[in-house]
């Protein structure tokens, strides 16, 4: 029998059953929409991420403490290890050590609640420096002004605030002069950022700054940073800083061998290295999720497969009565599965680039942000063989079970 | 020279290990243009004969000469090409695929044959004529008289032309009325076409259509007569 009439008998054959069909590649299409979703959205999570980041400066280099991690869970070490504290600081300051320096800034973060008069409100603080951020994402106080040096070196309590704190905790009124509580500590507010929204890693909104000498002594208790963010002279400087920032830190802290050190240094381009390792492995351990989804929705179609062989033995039985070989048998059901799954791969690629579309018009129209959304056309593909795959894994048993039936037997069967 | 000879033909089959003989030693020809009817109560292994003849199914022992060839050591693959080319069934249950129209199901041989799709169309187009079907053609078989549904599946065993047409109980599922005409078109089909026709019935009525009746009980010839008074078919389809 030609390919066209095994086609046709195969279409017929399934349209005879619609709904059933329909319900059969349910699993199918669930799981290829999800395929569809999980690479559309996770190759526009990894843009934009990747996309702010080159916000922040190819010359930034930061240096945090702990091991390099290598996933997601690694991340949490480096808050809580103390390598890096002052010394280190004024070590990398010396020009003899680290010539394309030109600026450095350490850096805590806070996790803790702020209140004004009964309001609380949960931002971001960070210890840093205010000029720093200022110049790193070129955003200047629309309010009052940065804390300086000054204020670093004599751990003065005061804090630059973002817009949204200030909506939060002041409602409108005035902010600067105020004070505001930290840790059941006062902070006097000197600043207040415009209303920016998302850049690079964080929303600047939503963030509180204050110097890392005050944060470190009133509010942590610690004599430790948890970065540490230095600017190279220009991005060609950035490898040779790198070099010059991981020997000075280790005579710092003298270590001989570069396997023990215990602190990192990332550059934009590892970061962003290090994002397309953690999209990857997300993408990943989601895929197997979907893969566990698609070999049940396989066994559905294998199920139903070997229910129709079933239900169809007089029509084999007369097929092969009037001719049709084992092979023909075996092709006619296998392609029915393969179709069945196929169909159910195409409508779970519309239904995944339709899903994602829709989110991409979320993320830029609601949420503001810069998502990309470009047609995923590696996806549609792998998706397509995949279904395909499926239909032939689970559609090759029944068929097989179709085609040994012996035509007297199946004839006979009531 | 026969077209159909067998010698010796045993059938046994095994269920549980319980070994039940369906025929013994049975020895037949059968000659080109002959209508044979093989008659036998049930259990007497008329359809097991029908099916070994018809080569859906093997003897245990035994040989089986069609067309002057021995078929006992043939692939499955070269049955069904007999099958296909050189045989045709009637079945008492019609086995027309439902939801498929006369035309397609008249069709349905000719995809598993060697014949040119160029003349397929022709060719079911006669098929469906010479059973006086014609303006049935875009029919479903829901919507087709018992009658009309065997006349179809006449059709569709006489579409590939095939030299020996099968029957099993054909008129089985039929009332009398439809049973007669359907009786009628294998008469003529015999007569005028030439076709060699093997009939499996229990009534003894059908089977006096035939020229010939084989009686079978317990799987052995019990006799294998010509019929003397023969039920002639009036031809309903001069037109």
């Amino acid at each position: 029998m030609t390919f066209n009439h095994t086609f046709t008998t195969a279409l017929v054959a399934l349209r005879t059953n619609k709904i059933r069909s329909i319900l059969t590649v349910l699993g199918i299409v669930i799981g290829i929409t999800s395929i569809i979703l999980i690479m559309s959205i996770g190759k526009g999570a990894e843009n934009l991420i990747i996309g702010q980041i080159s916000g922040m400066g190819a010359e930034a280099i930061v240096i945090r403490p702990g091991k390099e991690p290598s996933g997601p869970s690694d991340f949490a070490d480096s808050l809580f290890s103390d390598s890096l504290k002052n010394k280190d600081i004024v070590a990398l300051n010396k020009k003899s050590n680290v010539p394309y320096l030109v600026d450095i800034v350490p850096s805590v973060i806070i996790s803790s609640s702020v209140s004004y008069q009964g309001e609380t409100y949960r931002p971001s603080i960070f210890g840093w420096s205010a000029k720093f951020m200022s110049e790193v994402f070129d955003i200047y106080p629309e309010e009052g002004v940065l804390f300086d040096d000054i204020d670093i070196r004599q751990k003065a309590s005061v804090v630059v605030i973002g817009a949204k704190v200030k909506e939060e905790l002041f409602s409108g009124s005035d902010a600067i002069g105020k004070n505001i509580k930290i840790k059941g500590k006062n902070f006097r507010v000197v600043g207040v950022f415009p209303k920016r929204g998302q850049v690079a890693f964080f929303n600047v909104d939503e963030v509180v700054l204050l110097p890392y000498t005050s944060a470190q002594t009133y509010l942590l208790g610690i004599d430790y940073y948890h970065e540490i963010i230095v600017k190279a002279e220009n991005v060609q400087a950035v490898d040779q800083t790198v070099k010059d920032i991981e020997r000075t830190i280790r005579e710092s802290h003298n270590i001989a061998d570069s396997s023990k050190n215990d602190f990192y240094i990332q550059t934009q381009k590892g970061l962003v290295d290090q994002i397309g390792t953690i999209m990857g492995v997300l993408t990943a351990f989601l895929s197997m999720v979907v893969a566990i989804s698609l070999i049940v929705g396989g066994i559905g179609v294998m199920n139903i497969m070997l229910v129709s062989v079933t239900e169809r033995t007089k029509e084999i039985g007369l097929r092969k009565a009037i001719g049709a070989t084992n092979k023909d048998i075996m092709n006619q059901f296998l392609l029915e599965s393969v179709l069945l799954t196929v169909v159910g791969g195409i409508i779970g690629i519309i239904f995944g680039v339709v899903l994602s579309l829709g989110a991409s018009i979320i993320m830029t129209k609601v949420l503001n942000t810069s998502w990309t959304f470009s047609f995923p056309v590696p996806a549609v593909l792998m998706g397509l063989g995949v279904a395909a795959f499926v239909g032939l894994v689970f559609g090759i048993y029944p068929a097989r079970q179709a085609s040994k039936k012996s035509p007297m037997e199946a004839l006979r069967y009531e | 020279m026969p077209l159909i000879e067998i010698k010796n033909l045993e059938k046994i089959y095994h269920n549980d290990d319980i070994a039940t003989s369906a025929i013994e030693d049975i020895s037949l020809s059968i000659n080109k243009g002959e209508f044979v009817a093989i008659m036998g109560p049930s259990g007497s292994g008329k359809s097991t004969l029908l099916h070994i003849l018809g080569l859906l199914d093997k003897p245990t022992k035994g040989q089986y000469f069609l067309d002057d060839k021995e078929i006992s050591n043939y692939s499955e693959n070269e049955l069904a090409k007999m099958r296909n080319n050189k045989l045709g069934f009637i079945f008492q249950s019609f086995n027309l695929l439902s939801r498929t129209t006369v035309f397609n199901n008249v069709k349905l041989p000719l995809l598993y044959s060697n014949i040119k799709q160029s003349l397929w169309s022709n060719l079911v187009l006669d098929a469906i004529e010479s059973v006086g079907l014609s303006h049935r053609i875009n029919h479903e078989p829901s919507q087709l008289s018992g009658g009309e549904k065997q006349r179809v599946a006449i059709a569709r065993a006489l579409v590939t032309k095939p030299n020996i047409i099968f029957a099993d109980e054909p008129t089985g599922n039929l009332d009398s009325k439809s049973g007669k005409t359907i009786m009628e078109i294998i008469q003529k089909l015999n007569e005028k076409e030439g076709h060699t026709i093997i009939l499996v019935t229990h009534e003894t009525y059908t089977a006096q259509h035939a020229q010939r009746i084989i009686n079978l009980l317990d799987g052995k010839i019990e006799s294998d007569k010509l019929v003397d008074r023969r039920h002639k078919a009036e031809d309903h389809f001069k037109k």
